[in-house]
């Protein structure tokens, strides 16, 4: 961005302490009365060097540090960690644990999305509204913590399995819970698509083309909104995707009413997925049997290669570069976050936008500065 | 279109300038391109193989070849086929040409290798720090020989 200001130009800054985007997002907005002329988005703020963390870290030790790129993403973080590992040194993951695994995951999507629909919610001036879908994420993330024992951070995953069974009870659980949020998940479209004044904030805002989507390099619910019907879980499966029924969410319209309705669409096909691995999940163990994998492998070591592994992450695709040299730590980890070409495009498409869209349409790609900054 | 067919035309369209060509599994390939020609090989990807979509871009330093390997991770938006290209460079200076007037999403990707590792991309439109303070640069602080940056850690900073 062209730092000089003319004569009816100024600079706005907003963040990294503007409620427009929590944690340390700073977007400098050049105005020309209300509209955007130019915009430059800084990042840096909070890089915590992962890459370079999980370089001096055991494969085991990688596990927990991987859930903190993203914290409302931790359990697919882990599924792409451990997916590299498990791809390098050739280990079979038994049906059940896989079925846990996916179940745990979508819970992640639905947790996740419930929070990026009730912030993106509040951005817009919907303020009840989260405290709705953040009530609605409580009932989520206790089922979640029933079984992994923690609400954030999972650390669940694990080479070759996962740590825990699912508990006693639990698919009663499951329905009672899905019972209540289909009601909401229902309640909240009718809110948006009968409020006026929401839709005349939303409808025809921010409109991203499948074209520019796919130059921009978007991925997830953005791209989905665009038309591009483009999904890991169906195009790339892993786990045992392949096994179940579910379709992928489109929209055709690409605006910041079509972003936020693909994930209220996904959440209620998490759902639908979440309940057919219940009926589906067979008896069996959790880990490859006859192998030295288990709950704790402190000391494993890696056959040297390199591998790519890609999963479908709440907001996109997730991937993780592994480089092994066959010590007991990987040589070089690249994360490939969904959010980072995601911000990347926010100055295209904020250009000639109204100042008051900018939080309207930076809210509804959901985008998650922690992993950004990784 | 499969793995081997997409070989093929890459290794017809640019015949020494790829090797050591494997192909993983069916949507896997792994292939060295030397450095002069990336954004030739990129162009010819995004328009004739349709490999639209650049997953990310990095680099990997190894000390004890005097190399730094520049890696591409481009997918696919119509196809499942990932392919990874790898331009090696010289350790002590690392150039290479940018990509980014064929992959638009490679700017920060390459100005995060700028400031990680050291590697110049030539006719970068802003080749400037994104996630460090600019005074980290020169530390290349990715890179395996990197030890801190003893007069600014924490430590001494309080």
């Amino acid at each position: 961005m062209d730092e000089k200001v003319g004569p009816s130009e100024m600079i706005v800054h907003l963040g990294p302490q503007h409620p427009m985007m929590p944690g340390p997002f700073r977007l400098n907005a050049k105005l020309r009365g209300e509209t955007v002329v130019d915009s430059e988005v800084e990042m840096g703020w909070i890089h915590k060097g992962i890459e370079k963390i999980l370089e001096n870290k055991t494969y085991l030790q990688g596990i927990t540090i991987v859930d903190r790129i993203c914290y409302l993403a931790a359990l697919t973080n882990e599924e792409a960690y451990v997916g590299c590992v498990e791809k390098l040194a050739g280990i079979e993951v038994p049906p059940r644990a896989q079925y846990i695994r996916v179940i745990m995951e979508e819970f992640s999507r639905i947790q996740s999305h419930l929070l990026g629909i009730g912030e993106y919610a509040s951005f817009v001036g919907f303020v009840s509204m989260f405290m709705y879908t953040i009530r609605d994420r409580e009932d989520v993330m206790t089922l979640m913590d029933s079984v992994t024992g923690a609400r954030v951070t999972h650390s669940f995953l694990r080479f070759g399995g996962v740590k825990d069974d699912l508990p006693e009870g639990f698919k009663d659980n499951v329905k009672r819970v899905f019972a209540n949020l289909r009601k909401a998940v229902d309640s909240y479209e009718e809110l948006f698509s009968s409020d006026e004044i929401y839709r005349s904030r939303t409808v025809g805002i921010g409109v991203l083309t499948a074209e520019v989507a796919k130059d921009i390099g978007v991925s997830g619910p953005p791209l989905r909104a665009t038309g591009v019907a483009f999904d890991i879980r169906r195009d790339e499966p892993y786990l045992v995707y392949p096994d179940l029924d579910f379709k992928v969410c489109v929209q055709k319209a690409g605006d910041v009413y079509a972003r936020v309705q693909v994930r209220l669409d996904e959440m209620r096909e998490s759902m639908y997925i979440i309940e057919q691995c219940l009926d589906q999940i067979p008896d069996g163990p959790l880990f490859p049997e006859g192998t030295a994998y288990g709950r704790r492998t402190p000391v494993m070591r890696v056959p040297a290669g390199e591998v790519f592994h890609r999963v479908e992450d709440p907001r996109g695709e997730m991937g993780f570069y592994m480089i092994s040299d066959g010590s007991d730590k990987p040589y070089r980890v690249k994360i490939r976050g969904p959010v980072y070409p995601t911000l990347q495009g926010l100055p295209p498409l904020l250009k000639g936008v109204r100042v008051a869209d900018i939080v309207a349409i930076a809210g509804s790609m959901d985008t998650c500065t922690s992993e950004v900054d990784r | 279109m499969d793995a081997n067919t997409m070989i093929d035309s890459l290794s017809t369209q640019f015949p020494n300038a790829m090797y050591d060509t494997k192909v993983e599994s069916k949507i896997r390939i792994i292939a060295k391109v030397k450095p002069e020609i990336i954004t030739d090989v990129c162009k010819y990807l995004k328009e004739n193989l349709s490999f639209g979509h650049l997953c990310c871009e990095f680099g990997v330093d190894y000390p004890g070849r005097n190399e730094i390997e520049v890696v591409y991770v481009i997918g696919s938006y119509d196809h499942s086929v990932v392919l990874t290209l790898k331009a090696i460079l010289p350790r002590d200076n690392p150039e290479i040409e940018s990509v980014v007037p064929v992959f638009w999403n490679a700017n920060w990707y390459e100005r995060e290798t700028y400031e990680l590792f050291g590697v110049k991309y030539l006719n970068h439109p802003d080749l400037k720090p994104l996630v460090l303070p600019e005074d980290m640069l020169g530390e290349w602080p990715l890179r395996k020989d990197y030890r801190g940056f003893p007069n600014k850690t924490a430590k001494n900073l309080v």
